[in-house]
Protein backbone atom coordinates (compact mmCIF):
# COMPACT_ATOMS: atom_id res chain seq x y z
CA UNK A 1 0.00 0.00 0.00
CA UNK A 2 2.86 2.56 1.02
CA UNK A 3 4.40 1.51 -2.19
CA UNK A 4 1.64 1.72 -3.99
CA UNK A 5 0.83 5.33 -2.60
CA UNK A 6 4.76 6.32 -3.06
CA UNK A 7 4.61 5.37 -6.67
CA UNK A 8 1.45 7.65 -7.46
CA UNK A 9 2.71 10.31 -5.81
CA UNK A 10 5.87 10.44 -8.18
CA UNK A 11 3.83 9.98 -10.91
CA UNK A 12 1.86 12.94 -10.29
CA UNK A 13 4.95 14.66 -9.65
CA UNK A 14 6.10 14.50 -12.64
CA UNK A 15 2.82 15.46 -14.19
CA UNK A 16 3.42 18.49 -12.44
CA UNK A 17 6.68 19.02 -12.94
CA UNK A 18 6.07 18.60 -16.66
CA UNK A 19 3.46 20.91 -16.33
CA UNK A 20 5.84 23.33 -15.22
CA UNK A 21 8.31 22.97 -18.04
CA UNK A 22 8.25 25.04 -21.63
CA UNK A 23 6.13 21.68 -22.81
CA UNK A 24 5.24 21.84 -26.68
CA UNK A 25 4.27 25.06 -28.07
CA UNK A 26 0.68 26.17 -28.34
CA UNK A 27 -0.27 26.81 -32.12
CA UNK A 28 -2.88 29.50 -31.50
CA UNK A 29 -0.71 32.68 -32.80
CA UNK A 30 -1.82 34.52 -29.16
CA UNK A 31 -1.59 31.55 -26.53
CA UNK A 32 1.79 31.05 -28.15
CA UNK A 33 3.21 34.83 -27.44
CA UNK A 34 1.45 34.28 -24.11
CA UNK A 35 3.36 31.12 -23.91
CA UNK A 36 6.78 32.81 -25.07
CA UNK A 37 6.35 35.66 -22.52
CA UNK A 38 6.04 33.51 -19.74
CA UNK A 39 8.76 31.30 -20.60
CA UNK A 40 10.89 34.09 -21.68
CA UNK A 41 9.85 37.20 -20.10
CA UNK A 42 12.99 39.41 -21.72
CA UNK A 43 12.41 38.03 -25.28
CA UNK A 44 10.75 40.05 -27.26
CA UNK A 45 12.31 39.10 -30.68
CA UNK A 46 9.06 37.77 -32.03
CA UNK A 47 7.06 40.67 -31.26
CA UNK A 48 10.10 43.32 -33.02
CA UNK A 49 9.55 40.51 -35.93
CA UNK A 50 6.28 41.39 -36.31
CA UNK A 51 6.50 45.17 -36.34
CA UNK A 52 9.49 45.33 -39.07
CA UNK A 53 7.08 42.70 -40.93
CA UNK A 54 5.22 45.81 -41.75
CA UNK A 55 2.22 42.95 -40.96
CA UNK A 56 -0.67 44.94 -38.95
CA UNK A 57 -2.06 42.11 -38.07
CA UNK A 58 -1.40 42.44 -34.49
CA UNK A 59 -1.22 45.98 -34.19
CA UNK A 60 -3.65 48.82 -32.99
CA UNK A 61 -3.85 52.57 -32.74
CA UNK A 62 -6.06 55.48 -31.85
CA UNK A 63 -4.94 57.39 -34.76
CA UNK A 64 -7.66 57.08 -37.75
CA UNK A 65 -6.56 56.69 -41.40
CA UNK A 66 -4.91 54.40 -43.37
CA UNK A 67 -2.32 52.47 -42.45
CA UNK A 68 -1.64 54.45 -39.39
CA UNK A 69 -1.28 50.74 -37.34
CA UNK A 70 2.30 50.10 -39.60
CA UNK A 71 4.94 50.86 -37.31
CA UNK A 72 7.86 50.33 -39.56
CA UNK A 73 7.21 50.24 -43.53
CA UNK A 74 10.27 48.35 -44.39
CA UNK A 75 10.09 48.58 -48.52
CA UNK A 76 10.00 52.59 -48.34
CA UNK A 77 13.71 52.87 -48.49
CA UNK A 78 14.03 49.51 -50.80
CA UNK A 79 12.06 51.41 -53.24
CA UNK A 80 13.85 54.94 -52.68
CA UNK A 81 17.27 52.83 -53.34
CA UNK A 82 15.28 51.20 -56.98
CA UNK A 83 14.45 54.76 -57.66
CA UNK A 84 17.69 56.83 -56.47
CA UNK A 85 20.17 53.88 -57.55
CA UNK A 86 19.72 51.58 -61.08
CA UNK A 87 16.44 54.04 -62.25
CA UNK A 88 18.21 56.59 -62.43
CA UNK A 89 21.51 55.29 -63.25
CA UNK A 90 20.19 53.47 -66.13
CA UNK A 91 17.07 55.51 -67.20
CA UNK A 92 19.47 58.66 -67.85
CA UNK A 93 21.74 56.66 -69.78
CA UNK A 94 18.86 55.37 -71.89
CA UNK A 95 18.34 58.47 -72.86
CA UNK A 96 21.24 59.92 -73.25
CA UNK A 97 22.60 56.97 -75.92
CA UNK A 98 19.31 56.40 -77.51
CA UNK A 99 19.63 60.50 -78.58
CA UNK A 100 23.67 59.72 -79.36
CA UNK A 101 22.88 56.97 -81.68
CA UNK A 102 20.25 58.89 -83.48
CA UNK A 103 22.41 61.76 -83.73
CA UNK A 104 24.98 59.46 -84.79
CA UNK A 105 23.02 57.58 -87.40
CA UNK A 106 21.92 61.38 -89.09
CA UNK A 107 25.49 62.47 -88.71
CA UNK A 108 26.60 59.48 -90.52
CA UNK A 109 24.19 58.63 -92.83
CA UNK A 110 21.65 61.16 -92.86
CA UNK A 111 18.22 61.34 -93.87
CA UNK A 112 16.52 57.98 -95.43
CA UNK A 113 15.75 59.65 -99.40
CA UNK A 114 13.62 59.01 -101.64
CA UNK A 115 14.85 57.35 -104.95
CA UNK A 116 13.08 59.14 -107.65
CA UNK A 117 11.79 62.61 -107.69
CA UNK A 118 8.41 64.28 -106.07
CA UNK A 119 5.79 63.26 -108.52
CA UNK A 120 3.75 66.58 -107.25
CA UNK A 121 0.38 64.58 -107.27
CA UNK A 122 -0.57 64.35 -103.45
CA UNK A 123 -2.35 61.37 -101.98
CA UNK A 124 -4.95 61.45 -98.92
CA UNK A 125 -2.69 59.97 -95.84
CA UNK A 126 -4.55 60.78 -92.71
CA UNK A 127 -7.96 62.65 -92.56
CA UNK A 128 -8.76 65.56 -89.89
CA UNK A 129 -9.59 63.60 -87.26
CA UNK A 130 -6.75 61.29 -87.13
CA UNK A 131 -4.47 64.13 -87.27
CA UNK A 132 -6.25 65.79 -84.23
CA UNK A 133 -6.10 62.73 -82.56
CA UNK A 134 -2.29 62.52 -83.49
CA UNK A 135 -1.51 65.74 -82.13
CA UNK A 136 -4.07 65.65 -79.70
CA UNK A 137 -1.81 62.41 -78.33
CA UNK A 138 1.42 63.37 -79.37
CA UNK A 139 1.20 67.26 -77.30
CA UNK A 140 0.28 65.66 -74.18
CA UNK A 141 2.42 63.07 -74.38
CA UNK A 142 5.50 65.62 -74.48
CA UNK A 143 4.46 67.82 -72.17
CA UNK A 144 4.03 64.27 -70.05
CA UNK A 145 7.15 63.20 -70.67
CA UNK A 146 9.02 66.95 -70.20
CA UNK A 147 7.24 67.83 -66.82
CA UNK A 148 7.80 64.05 -66.22
CA UNK A 149 11.53 63.97 -66.57
CA UNK A 150 12.12 67.34 -64.35
CA UNK A 151 10.56 65.90 -61.77
CA UNK A 152 13.16 62.40 -61.97
CA UNK A 153 15.99 63.85 -63.19
CA UNK A 154 15.50 67.84 -62.34
CA UNK A 155 17.33 67.88 -58.97
CA UNK A 156 20.49 66.71 -60.35
CA UNK A 157 20.28 68.60 -63.62
CA UNK A 158 18.76 71.38 -63.43
CA UNK A 159 18.33 72.57 -59.97
CA UNK A 160 22.18 73.27 -59.30
CA UNK A 161 21.78 76.01 -62.47
CA UNK A 162 18.09 77.08 -61.65
CA UNK A 163 18.33 77.58 -57.43
CA UNK A 164 15.70 76.26 -55.32
CA UNK A 165 13.21 78.92 -55.59
CA UNK A 166 12.74 78.89 -59.06
CA UNK A 167 13.10 75.06 -59.85
CA UNK A 168 10.91 74.61 -56.98
CA UNK A 169 8.41 76.80 -59.27
CA UNK A 170 9.23 74.73 -62.39
CA UNK A 171 8.20 71.46 -60.52
CA UNK A 172 5.29 72.40 -59.19
CA UNK A 173 4.11 73.50 -62.39
CA UNK A 174 5.23 70.19 -63.96
CA UNK A 175 3.18 67.80 -61.33
CA UNK A 176 0.11 70.49 -61.92
CA UNK A 177 0.92 69.70 -65.57
CA UNK A 178 1.47 65.90 -65.06
CA UNK A 179 -1.76 65.38 -63.15
CA UNK A 180 -4.05 67.12 -65.35
CA UNK A 181 -2.81 66.45 -68.73
CA UNK A 182 -2.70 62.57 -67.87
CA UNK A 183 -6.73 61.96 -68.66
CA UNK A 184 -6.50 63.95 -71.93
CA UNK A 185 -3.54 61.63 -73.12
CA UNK A 186 -5.61 58.30 -71.37
CA UNK A 187 -8.11 59.10 -74.01
CA UNK A 188 -6.50 60.46 -76.89
CA UNK A 189 -4.76 57.21 -76.91
CA UNK A 190 -7.74 55.15 -76.90
CA UNK A 191 -9.42 57.01 -79.64
CA UNK A 192 -6.30 56.49 -81.42
CA UNK A 193 -5.84 52.56 -80.73
CA UNK A 194 -9.47 52.43 -81.69
CA UNK A 195 -9.27 54.05 -85.36
CA UNK A 196 -5.74 52.53 -86.10
CA UNK A 197 -6.28 49.16 -85.17
CA UNK A 198 -6.93 47.55 -87.97
CA UNK A 199 -4.31 49.34 -89.65
CA UNK A 200 -2.15 47.88 -87.42
CA UNK A 201 -2.95 44.16 -87.80
CA UNK A 202 0.66 42.45 -88.67
CA UNK A 203 0.76 40.82 -92.18
CA UNK A 204 3.33 38.24 -93.61
CA UNK A 205 5.11 41.03 -95.60
CA UNK A 206 5.93 43.53 -92.09
CA UNK A 207 8.38 40.70 -91.52
CA UNK A 208 10.32 41.27 -94.48
CA UNK A 209 10.42 45.31 -92.73
CA UNK A 210 12.00 43.95 -89.51
CA UNK A 211 14.59 41.74 -91.44
CA UNK A 212 15.33 44.59 -93.87
CA UNK A 213 15.34 47.36 -91.52
CA UNK A 214 18.99 47.93 -91.07
CA UNK A 215 19.04 48.76 -95.03
CA UNK A 216 16.13 50.57 -94.57
CA UNK A 217 17.99 52.63 -91.96
CA UNK A 218 21.97 52.52 -93.80
CA UNK A 219 20.92 52.17 -97.74
CA UNK A 220 17.84 54.01 -97.73
CA UNK A 221 16.36 50.57 -99.47
CA UNK A 222 12.82 50.44 -100.28
CA UNK A 223 10.85 47.95 -97.94
CA UNK A 224 7.36 46.92 -99.42
CA UNK A 225 4.61 48.11 -96.72
CA UNK A 226 0.94 48.60 -95.69
CA UNK A 227 -0.45 51.73 -94.73
CA UNK A 228 1.83 51.41 -91.68
CA UNK A 229 5.50 49.61 -91.97
CA UNK A 230 6.76 46.96 -89.51
CA UNK A 231 8.17 49.42 -87.56
CA UNK A 232 5.37 51.92 -87.28
CA UNK A 233 3.14 48.45 -85.96
CA UNK A 234 5.94 47.78 -83.16
CA UNK A 235 5.61 51.05 -82.53
CA UNK A 236 2.05 50.33 -82.48
CA UNK A 237 1.60 47.58 -80.19
CA UNK A 238 4.79 47.77 -77.90
CA UNK A 239 4.46 51.79 -77.12
CA UNK A 240 1.08 52.79 -77.96
CA UNK A 241 -0.88 50.05 -76.48
CA UNK A 242 1.37 48.19 -73.94
CA UNK A 243 3.08 51.02 -72.71
CA UNK A 244 0.37 53.38 -72.35
CA UNK A 245 -2.13 50.67 -70.47
CA UNK A 246 1.38 50.19 -67.91
CA UNK A 247 1.46 54.04 -67.52
CA UNK A 248 -2.00 54.76 -67.16
CA UNK A 249 -3.08 51.94 -64.60
CA UNK A 250 -0.13 52.87 -62.73
CA UNK A 251 -0.26 56.63 -63.16
CA UNK A 252 -4.23 56.35 -62.41
CA UNK A 253 -3.25 54.32 -58.98
CA UNK A 254 -0.73 57.20 -58.24
CA UNK A 255 -2.94 60.31 -59.81
CA UNK A 256 -5.81 58.77 -57.10
CA UNK A 257 -4.50 58.49 -53.72
CA UNK A 258 -7.59 58.93 -52.32
CA UNK A 259 -8.56 55.31 -52.65
CA UNK A 260 -7.22 53.70 -49.73
CA UNK A 261 -4.58 52.34 -51.55
CA UNK A 262 -1.31 50.89 -49.59
CA UNK A 263 2.17 52.37 -49.62
CA UNK A 264 3.36 49.11 -50.98
CA UNK A 265 0.82 49.56 -54.12
CA UNK A 266 2.10 53.30 -54.80
CA UNK A 267 5.93 52.47 -54.34
CA UNK A 268 5.50 49.35 -57.12
CA UNK A 269 3.05 51.36 -58.92
CA UNK A 270 5.79 53.89 -59.17
CA UNK A 271 8.49 51.93 -60.29
CA UNK A 272 6.13 50.24 -63.19
CA UNK A 273 5.21 53.88 -64.15
CA UNK A 274 8.46 54.93 -64.47
CA UNK A 275 10.36 52.15 -66.30
CA UNK A 276 7.73 52.45 -68.55
CA UNK A 277 7.99 55.82 -69.44
CA UNK A 278 11.74 55.55 -69.55
CA UNK A 279 11.32 53.28 -72.51
CA UNK A 280 8.32 55.32 -74.40
CA UNK A 281 10.56 58.40 -74.24
CA UNK A 282 13.13 56.76 -75.47
CA UNK A 283 10.94 54.64 -78.26
CA UNK A 284 9.48 58.51 -79.09
CA UNK A 285 12.88 59.98 -79.91
CA UNK A 286 12.82 57.39 -82.50
CA UNK A 287 9.33 57.95 -83.37
CA UNK A 288 10.06 61.33 -83.64
CA UNK A 289 13.29 61.38 -85.49
CA UNK A 290 11.78 59.58 -88.27
CA UNK A 291 8.77 61.70 -88.42
CA UNK A 292 10.43 64.77 -88.84
CA UNK A 293 14.01 64.82 -90.05
CA UNK A 294 14.61 61.16 -90.32
CA UNK A 295 12.88 60.64 -93.68
CA UNK A 296 12.65 63.31 -96.00
CA UNK A 297 9.27 64.16 -97.28
CA UNK A 298 7.16 62.45 -94.16
CA UNK A 299 6.88 65.75 -91.63
CA UNK A 300 4.07 66.64 -94.19
CA UNK A 301 1.76 63.48 -93.58
CA UNK A 302 0.88 63.83 -90.52
CA UNK A 303 1.15 68.01 -90.48
CA UNK A 304 -1.24 68.42 -93.79
CA UNK A 305 -2.42 65.07 -93.85
CA UNK A 306 -1.19 64.68 -97.75
CA UNK A 307 1.81 62.74 -99.12
CA UNK A 308 3.29 62.56 -102.37
CA UNK A 309 1.95 59.52 -104.90
CA UNK A 310 6.19 59.36 -104.71
CA UNK A 311 6.84 58.91 -101.39
CA UNK A 312 3.92 56.60 -101.05
CA UNK A 313 5.45 54.18 -103.57
CA UNK A 314 8.40 53.88 -101.97
CA UNK A 315 7.65 53.39 -98.25
CA UNK A 316 4.31 51.94 -98.31
CA UNK A 317 3.75 50.12 -101.47
CA UNK A 318 1.07 48.48 -100.54
CA UNK A 319 -0.93 50.59 -99.86
CA UNK A 320 -0.61 52.73 -102.60
CA UNK A 321 -0.78 49.81 -104.96
CA UNK A 322 -4.44 49.52 -102.85
CA UNK A 323 -5.61 52.81 -103.10
CA UNK A 324 -4.20 53.29 -106.70
CA UNK A 325 -6.57 50.27 -107.73
CA UNK A 326 -9.60 51.38 -105.88
CA UNK A 327 -9.44 48.46 -103.21
CA UNK A 328 -9.67 50.84 -100.18
CA UNK A 329 -10.37 54.35 -99.14
CA UNK A 330 -7.54 56.62 -99.55
CA UNK A 331 -7.28 57.27 -95.68
CA UNK A 332 -8.79 55.07 -92.71
CA UNK A 333 -12.90 54.24 -92.73
CA UNK A 334 -12.86 54.98 -89.29
CA UNK A 335 -14.26 58.73 -90.27
CA UNK A 336 -17.84 59.60 -89.77
CA UNK A 337 -19.19 60.33 -93.31
CA UNK A 338 -19.36 63.81 -94.28
CA UNK A 339 -16.09 64.63 -93.00
CA UNK A 340 -14.42 67.38 -94.37
CA UNK A 341 -11.77 65.46 -96.42
CA UNK A 342 -14.39 63.11 -97.71
CA UNK A 343 -15.41 66.16 -99.78
CA UNK A 344 -12.06 66.69 -101.11
CA UNK A 345 -11.07 63.60 -102.40
CA UNK A 346 -14.42 63.26 -103.94
CA UNK B 1 26.54 69.37 -31.22
CA UNK B 2 24.11 67.37 -29.99
CA UNK B 3 22.32 64.74 -31.79
CA UNK B 4 19.07 65.14 -31.51
CA UNK B 5 16.97 61.47 -31.52
CA UNK B 6 13.88 59.84 -30.27
CA UNK B 7 13.69 57.18 -27.67
CA UNK B 8 10.49 54.90 -27.19
CA UNK B 9 11.06 52.88 -24.18
CA UNK B 10 8.01 50.03 -25.08
CA UNK B 11 7.80 48.48 -21.54
CA UNK B 12 6.84 51.59 -20.00
CA UNK B 13 4.30 53.16 -22.47
CA UNK B 14 0.75 52.80 -21.31
CA UNK B 15 -0.78 53.93 -24.42
CA UNK B 16 -1.96 57.14 -22.76
CA UNK B 17 -1.51 59.27 -26.54
CA UNK B 18 -0.29 62.22 -24.02
CA UNK B 19 2.50 62.83 -26.88
CA UNK B 20 -0.15 62.35 -29.35
CA UNK B 21 -2.29 65.22 -27.98
CA UNK B 22 0.80 67.43 -26.46
CA UNK B 23 1.89 67.39 -30.12
CA UNK B 24 -1.69 68.50 -31.74
CA UNK B 25 -1.76 71.25 -28.78
CA UNK B 26 1.60 72.50 -29.18
CA UNK B 27 2.44 73.01 -32.55
CA UNK B 28 -1.86 73.23 -33.79
CA UNK B 29 -1.06 70.66 -36.29
CA UNK B 30 -3.75 70.87 -39.37
CA UNK B 31 -6.72 68.58 -38.95
CA UNK B 32 -6.41 65.46 -39.87
CA UNK B 33 -2.94 65.15 -40.03
CA UNK B 34 -1.21 63.44 -36.86
CA UNK B 35 2.79 64.32 -36.32
CA UNK B 36 2.67 61.86 -33.51
CA UNK B 37 0.58 58.13 -32.91
CA UNK B 38 0.87 55.42 -30.27
CA UNK B 39 0.91 51.80 -32.09
CA UNK B 40 -0.22 48.78 -29.81
CA UNK B 41 1.00 45.53 -30.44
CA UNK B 42 -0.89 42.43 -29.37
CA UNK B 43 -3.74 44.62 -28.25
CA UNK B 44 -5.25 42.93 -24.98
CA UNK B 45 -3.25 39.93 -24.77
CA UNK B 46 -1.93 39.68 -21.48
CA UNK B 47 1.82 39.83 -20.81
CA UNK B 48 2.34 40.31 -24.55
CA UNK B 49 1.02 43.61 -24.88
CA UNK B 50 3.06 46.28 -26.29
CA UNK B 51 3.12 49.71 -26.85
CA UNK B 52 5.47 52.53 -28.92
CA UNK B 53 5.09 55.88 -29.50
CA UNK B 54 5.71 56.66 -33.45
CA UNK B 55 6.64 60.11 -35.32
CA UNK B 56 9.56 61.42 -37.58
CA UNK B 57 12.75 59.71 -35.96
CA UNK B 58 15.31 62.14 -37.63
CA UNK B 59 16.88 59.07 -39.33
CA UNK B 60 20.75 59.79 -40.33
CA UNK B 61 20.25 58.67 -43.83
CA UNK B 62 16.79 60.48 -44.19
CA UNK B 63 14.98 58.43 -47.18
CA UNK B 64 12.56 61.22 -47.60
CA UNK B 65 15.40 63.65 -48.03
CA UNK B 66 16.82 61.32 -50.79
CA UNK B 67 13.76 60.58 -52.83
CA UNK B 68 12.39 64.84 -52.70
CA UNK B 69 12.29 66.07 -56.18
CA UNK B 70 12.84 69.67 -54.87
CA UNK B 71 15.47 68.97 -52.12
CA UNK B 72 13.45 70.81 -49.97
CA UNK B 73 14.85 68.98 -46.79
CA UNK B 74 16.93 69.89 -44.65
CA UNK B 75 19.00 68.58 -41.78
CA UNK B 76 20.35 71.33 -38.77
CA UNK B 77 23.18 71.24 -36.73
CA UNK B 78 21.86 69.25 -34.21
CA UNK B 79 20.89 66.51 -36.43
CA UNK B 80 16.92 67.01 -36.80
CA UNK B 81 15.53 66.58 -40.37
CA UNK B 82 13.35 69.53 -41.61
CA UNK B 83 11.90 70.75 -44.40
CA UNK B 84 10.75 74.16 -46.54
CA UNK B 85 7.03 74.00 -47.40
CA UNK B 86 7.71 76.74 -49.57
CA UNK B 87 9.84 74.54 -51.78
CA UNK B 88 7.73 71.15 -51.17
CA UNK B 89 5.10 70.54 -54.24
CA UNK B 90 3.32 67.80 -52.74
CA UNK B 91 4.64 65.05 -54.58
CA UNK B 92 3.78 62.43 -52.31
CA UNK B 93 7.78 60.98 -52.41
CA UNK B 94 8.44 60.94 -48.54
CA UNK B 95 5.33 59.75 -47.77
CA UNK B 96 5.92 56.56 -49.94
CA UNK B 97 10.28 56.53 -48.45
CA UNK B 98 9.44 56.97 -45.06
CA UNK B 99 9.26 53.67 -42.68
CA UNK B 100 7.54 55.37 -40.19
CA UNK B 101 4.70 56.88 -41.86
CA UNK B 102 5.93 60.62 -40.93
CA UNK B 103 5.11 62.59 -43.68
CA UNK B 104 1.35 63.03 -44.20
CA UNK B 105 -0.75 65.89 -46.50
CA UNK B 106 -3.73 67.94 -45.54
CA UNK B 107 -6.11 67.29 -48.73
CA UNK B 108 -5.92 70.57 -50.71
CA UNK B 109 -8.53 69.90 -53.51
CA UNK B 110 -11.04 66.78 -54.51
CA UNK B 111 -9.47 63.91 -55.66
CA UNK B 112 -6.93 63.22 -52.97
CA UNK B 113 -4.81 66.67 -54.08
CA UNK B 114 -2.08 66.69 -51.71
CA UNK B 115 -1.26 69.91 -49.72
CA UNK B 116 2.31 71.18 -48.07
CA UNK B 117 3.61 68.11 -46.35
CA UNK B 118 3.81 68.28 -42.98
CA UNK B 119 5.95 66.06 -40.26
CA UNK B 120 6.97 66.16 -36.97
CA UNK B 121 9.64 69.38 -36.57
CA UNK B 122 11.09 67.67 -33.08
CA UNK B 123 9.68 70.81 -31.97
CA UNK B 124 12.20 72.65 -34.04
CA UNK B 125 9.88 74.88 -36.68
CA UNK B 126 11.15 75.86 -40.17
CA UNK B 127 14.04 77.65 -42.12
CA UNK B 128 12.09 80.84 -41.23
CA UNK B 129 13.62 83.29 -38.45
CA UNK B 130 13.28 81.26 -35.16
CA UNK B 131 9.95 82.22 -33.18
CA UNK B 132 8.36 84.11 -35.66
CA UNK B 133 4.90 83.98 -36.33
CA UNK B 134 5.65 82.83 -40.57
CA UNK B 135 7.23 79.78 -38.98
CA UNK B 136 4.69 78.67 -36.24
CA UNK B 137 1.89 79.03 -38.73
CA UNK B 138 3.54 76.56 -41.25
CA UNK B 139 5.78 74.20 -38.74
CA UNK B 140 4.41 74.81 -34.86
CA UNK B 141 6.20 75.93 -31.85
CA UNK B 142 10.21 76.52 -32.31
CA UNK B 143 10.67 74.81 -28.66
CA UNK B 144 14.68 74.25 -29.61
CA UNK B 145 15.24 77.65 -30.18
CA UNK B 146 13.83 78.35 -26.65
CA UNK B 147 15.60 75.90 -25.10
CA UNK B 148 13.20 72.88 -24.30
CA UNK B 149 12.39 69.86 -25.37
CA UNK B 150 9.93 68.54 -28.04
CA UNK B 151 6.39 68.63 -25.85
CA UNK B 152 5.57 64.69 -26.49
CA UNK B 153 8.76 63.85 -24.79
CA UNK B 154 8.46 66.61 -21.51
CA UNK B 155 4.63 65.51 -21.41
CA UNK B 156 5.21 61.39 -21.23
CA UNK B 157 3.79 60.59 -17.76
CA UNK B 158 6.15 57.21 -17.40
CA UNK B 159 9.01 59.03 -19.17
CA UNK B 160 8.60 56.34 -21.75
CA UNK B 161 9.26 58.59 -24.82
CA UNK B 162 12.40 60.15 -24.48
CA UNK B 163 13.75 62.48 -27.09
CA UNK B 164 16.75 64.64 -26.38
CA UNK B 165 20.68 64.68 -27.17
CA UNK B 166 21.04 60.74 -28.30
CA UNK B 167 24.15 60.22 -26.06
CA UNK B 168 22.05 61.15 -23.13
CA UNK B 169 18.97 59.35 -23.56
CA UNK B 170 20.90 56.09 -25.06
CA UNK B 171 22.68 56.44 -21.32
CA UNK B 172 19.33 56.72 -19.53
CA UNK B 173 18.01 54.04 -21.22
CA UNK B 174 20.84 51.78 -20.73
CA UNK B 175 20.80 52.16 -16.49
CA UNK B 176 16.71 50.91 -17.22
CA UNK B 177 17.56 48.24 -19.23
CA UNK B 178 20.75 47.23 -16.37
CA UNK B 179 18.34 47.64 -13.78
CA UNK B 180 15.44 46.08 -14.58
CA UNK B 181 17.22 42.98 -16.75
CA UNK B 182 15.14 43.09 -19.77
CA UNK B 183 13.69 44.80 -22.36
CA UNK B 184 16.40 46.04 -24.45
CA UNK B 185 15.33 47.11 -27.71
CA UNK B 186 15.87 50.58 -28.70
CA UNK B 187 12.79 50.57 -30.91
CA UNK B 188 13.18 51.91 -34.48
CA UNK B 189 17.07 53.02 -33.91
CA UNK B 190 18.84 50.70 -36.73
CA UNK B 191 15.74 51.77 -38.82
CA UNK B 192 16.54 55.39 -38.24
CA UNK B 193 19.81 55.47 -36.91
CA UNK B 194 21.66 52.52 -38.74
CA UNK B 195 22.76 49.28 -37.14
CA UNK B 196 24.74 49.54 -34.17
CA UNK B 197 28.54 49.41 -34.37
CA UNK B 198 29.84 45.82 -33.81
CA UNK B 199 32.32 45.53 -31.16
CA UNK B 200 35.98 46.02 -32.14
CA UNK B 201 35.15 48.14 -35.31
CA UNK B 202 36.07 51.60 -35.81
CA UNK B 203 34.76 54.63 -34.48
CA UNK B 204 32.09 56.21 -37.29
CA UNK B 205 34.11 58.65 -39.25
CA UNK B 206 33.00 62.09 -38.87
CA UNK B 207 29.88 63.37 -39.69
CA UNK B 208 29.77 65.76 -42.51
CA UNK B 209 29.23 69.46 -41.94
CA UNK B 210 25.22 70.18 -41.87
CA UNK B 211 23.57 72.34 -44.53
CA UNK B 212 21.76 74.72 -42.77
CA UNK B 213 18.62 76.45 -43.82
CA UNK B 214 18.02 76.94 -48.17
CA UNK B 215 16.71 79.93 -49.88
Amino acid sequence: MRLLFLLLSLTLAGAALAQQGPGPMPEDPVKALQHRQAAQPGNNNEAWREVRSGDPKYTTTTVRGRETEVAIQSWGDTWRRIRNGPMMFYGGWLLVLVIAAILGLYMWKGPVKLHEPLSGRKMRRFTAFEMTVHWTTAISFCLLGISGLIMFFGKNVLLPVMGYTLFALLTQLSKNLHNFIAPLFIVSVAVMVIIWLRDNVLRSYDWQWFRRAWAFFLRSEHIPSGRFNGGEKAWFWGGVLLLSIIMSTSGLVLLFPNFDQTRWTMQHAWIWHVTAALLYIAAAFGHIYMGTIGVENTYGNMRHGYCDETWAKEHHEIWYREVKSGRREPAGGAVPAGAPHMKEDA
Amino acid sequence: MARMKFLCDAERCIECNGCVTACKNENEVPWGVNRRRVITLNDGVVGAEKSISVACMHCSDAPCMAVCPVDCFYRTDDGVVLHDKDLCIGCGYCFYACPFGAPQFPQAGAFGLRGKMDKCTFCAGGPEPDRSEAEFKKYGRNRLAEGKLPACAEMCSTKALLGGDGDVIADIYRERVLRRGRGSEVWGWSTAYGLPPKPGAQPPAPQQPATSGKS
